[in-house]
């Protein structure tokens, strides 16, 4: 193939050339030379765990886990039938997509995995960059390219990103990781303020867009609220300006210490006055027309994403709406998992990976050959991983929703549950993860099967439960409206609660603790004594994150600790 | 990771575990120098012999293909040793989330990629 893509392009993922392929064939090329030097000895294992980990692949409890990048969390039907393959061949039949949208295999042996990145590599994926201190994976949000509010493909340019940050000789050898989040319509869909960098798009002046930049926000030990840089900033600096944030972090970030190495502590540690003047200085100094994204630029990125071709929908709308009528289940489903599309007649569907009582975000091969099946059939081939670990089909017609719907039943895939106490956010926790002081999974499944009904959910509402099985926060428990964070007691795994945090729109917050650690069935009562005082307490359409900012921790607290 | 395992009491009893290089997965010492998968087999040492026990190994863990070499406290129950932090008893056991993936599951043939 040559530099210019062909005419027919992949919905919605970007179009690699011939330039990316040999880069990623040589990556494993040299990986596998380096696990041949390994295995007999020439690199020792203090010199080789450097290596492994710019390849993705961990040392867990049990086993190596491999975590494979899914850039801006898109991929296409072909790229999950190899993740289904891969679960299947090398690993257990499954695999766990993560909050950072990436999918994680846990059973994975170091000698398959020059093989596995190869395969990988075929379809043009791998596990490069999801490691170490350099420019993360860039998150786009779920609906990019289909929501009806979006202002901008947030996905143009996060490849944009991509690609100025891939291999960038100054940034890979940063303090610490560094993590972009791009959300490409005014509502925050991505948790901007807990990432190194968040971006809001926003309508700007001639139809082109302008961001919204927010540093320094974070979660894991020290979580810490992102401060708004500039509210205004043209597209065409977007990359000038990150640069100079880049270059202010890189200069004055601190290397000696691990925990006080990301740029929120950067941040915090000048105040957000003195660290926008060295930003502001270092853009006013800097070679401007050397880093302008121009328009064309950004066009040209643009063109090759592949547009879906929408056809016309005929009376799609009125038969959906027939079907909801006939079908409460059907109905539910609806009004939980679809978002609204930019094209009259189509929707997106979150698939939830969060059945009654199951893992958060594991997914069997059987059930990743499915979701690639039905992308193929009704949504252009194109699937998405969202932050919340369930899966995105974007380009829906509403009368294939019935369809859709049953087929996902059938193969647990239908739960009705999405932005409900039962989506629940959870890491591995200490059943896989080397770092975990607790497990998350299992209490995860207790409140899952706890809160199971679909009426009492609805009654519920809206509500983020999310798990941590340590403090590095992988489950994000302080953006939860309730989190759970996992302890260790003398050796003994317990669950501390935290109260009131939020990621989202507008009104980021930390949740606050609400005491001293409790037992895993200790905690899952008092989680549900803590949803009794909100229904008790709650004012005519109140959600659970109002009612808790307008009550305060306190009566929640009572609950939490009150013995029966 | 020692830091958390290496809780140890002058009076207690102790196993030896790493994870093999080749495929990650956990063993334990055995009484007759091999490495076991299954905790069962592990040979037992008085807290006060652990270091040196662990000396000897790390010296070989290249040549035995073994990575994180450590000492795990445990008590000795009916079905053999067992770890006295969650965490090693998970380790020993496998995932609690999968009962089916215990310490002796085996991975079928790989299938060629297709
Ligand atoms: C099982 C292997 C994993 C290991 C060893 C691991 C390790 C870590 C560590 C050490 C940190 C803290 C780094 C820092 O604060 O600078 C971290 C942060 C993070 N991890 Fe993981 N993690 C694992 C799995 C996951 C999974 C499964 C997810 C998604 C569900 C995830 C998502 C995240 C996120 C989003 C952060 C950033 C939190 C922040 O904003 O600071 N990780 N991880
Ligand atoms: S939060 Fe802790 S336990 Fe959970 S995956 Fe991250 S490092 Fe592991």
């Amino acid at each position: 193939m040559s530099h210019s893509p062909s005419a027919a392009l992949p919905v919605g993922h970007y179009a690699y050339d011939d330039v990316d392929r040999t880069f990623l064939k040589q990556r494993v090329a040299q990986f596998k030379d380096q696990v041949e030097r390994r295995l007999s000895g020439a690199l020792t294992e203090e010199e080789f765990k450097p290596l492994r980990l710019m390849n993705g692949l961990y040392l867990q409890l049990h086993a190596y886990m491999l975590r494979v990048a899914i850039p801006y969390g898109v991929l296409d039907a072909k790229q999950m039938r190899v993740l289904a393959h891969i679960a299947r061949t090398y690993d257990r039949d499954y695999g766990h997509f993560t909050t950072r949208q990436n999918i994680q295999f846990n059973w994975i042996r170091l000698e398959d995995t020059p093989e596995i990145l190869n395969v990988l590599a075929d379809t043009d994926m791998h596990a490069i960059q999801t490691s170490g201190n350099c420019i993360r994976n860039v998150t786009a949000d779920q609906f990019a390219g289909a929501a009806a509010d979006e202002v901008l493909d947030p996905r143009v340019y996060a490849e944009i990103l991509r690609q100025w940050s891939t291999l960038h000789p100054e940034f890979t050898f940063l303090p610490r990781k560094f993590k972009i989040a791009i959300s490409g319509s005014q509502q925050d869909r991505v948790a901007a303020r807990f990432h190194d960098i968040g971006l809001i798009a926003r309508e700007g002046e001639n139809g082109r867009p302008v961001f919204e930049v927010f540093v320094g926000g974070g979660l894991g030990r020290t979580p810490i609220i992102g401060v708004r840089l500039r509210d205004d900033l043209p597209e065409e600096d977007l990359i000038a300006y990150l640069e100079a944030v880049l270059r202010v972090y890189n200069a004055h970030g601190r290397r000696d210490n691990i925990y006080k190495a990301r740029i929120k502590i950067l941040v915090q540690a000048l105040g957000t006055e003195e660290f926008l003047n060295q930003v502001n200085a270092e853009f006013a100094a800097m070679d401007r027309a050397r880093y302008r994204l121009p328009e064309a630029t950004v066009e040209a990125i643009r063109a090759r994403f592949g547009a879906p071709d929408f056809a016309p929908v005929g009376n799609a709308a009125e038969k959906l709406a027939a079907q909801r009528k006939a079908d409460r289940a059907f109905d539910a489903w609806v009004h939980t998992n679809t978002h609204p599309h930019k094209q009259p007649g189509y929707c997106s569907v979150t698939v939830s990976c969060k059945p009654a009582g199951g893992i958060p975000g594991d997914v069997t091969s059987a059930q990743m050959d499915l979701l690639a099946d039905l992308a193929e059939r009704y949504s252009f081939g194109e699937l998405r991983i969202t932050h919340l670990q369930n899966v995105v089909l974007g380009h829906l017609r509403q009368d294939a929703l019935y369809d859709v719907w049953q087929a996902l039943e059938k193969n647990g895939l239908g739960e009705a549950n999405v932005g409900f106490i039962t989506d629940i956010v959870a890491c591995p926790g200490l059943d896989y993860c080397a770092l975990a002081n607790a497990r998350s999974i299992p209490i995860a499944q207790k409140l899952s099967s706890r809160f199971a009904n679909a009426d009492l959910q609805r009654e519920i509402g809206p509500l983020r439960l999310n798990i941590s099985g340590c403090i590095n926060a992988c489950g994000h428990h302080h953006a939860g409206h309730i989190g759970i964070l996992g302890v260790d007691k003398r050796g003994e795994e317990a669950f501390q609660i935290t109260l009131g945090g939020s990621a989202g729109d507008g009104d980021a917050s930390i949740g606050q603790i609400l005491g001293s650690a409790m037992s895993e069935d200790e905690t899952v009562d008092a989680i549900a004594r803590i949803i009794d005082t909100y229904l008790s307490r709650r004012t005519a359409g109140e959600r659970f994150i109002e009612t808790c900012r307008r009550l305060g921790t306190a009566p929640f607290k009572d609950a939490a600790y009150a013995t029966a | 990771m020692d830091r958390r395992n290496s809780r140890r009491d002058a009076e207690g009893t102790s196993v030896i575990t790493a994870n093999r290089l080749l495929d990650g997965r956990i063993v334990w010492l055995a009484a007759d120098g091999q490495w076991a998968t299954l905790i069962e087999d592990a040979k037992l040492y008085p807290n006060s012999a652990v270091e040196e026990a662990l000396k000897a190994c790390n010296a070989r863990a290249q040549e035995e293909a073994l990575v994180g070499i450590y000492g795990v406290q445990v008590t000795q129950t009916a079905s053999g040793p067992l770890p006295v932090t969650s965490r090693e008893r998970i380790r020993a056991a496998g995932p609690s989330v999968h009962p089916d993936f215990t310490p002796d599951w085996h991975a079928p043939h790989p299938a060629p990629y297709a």
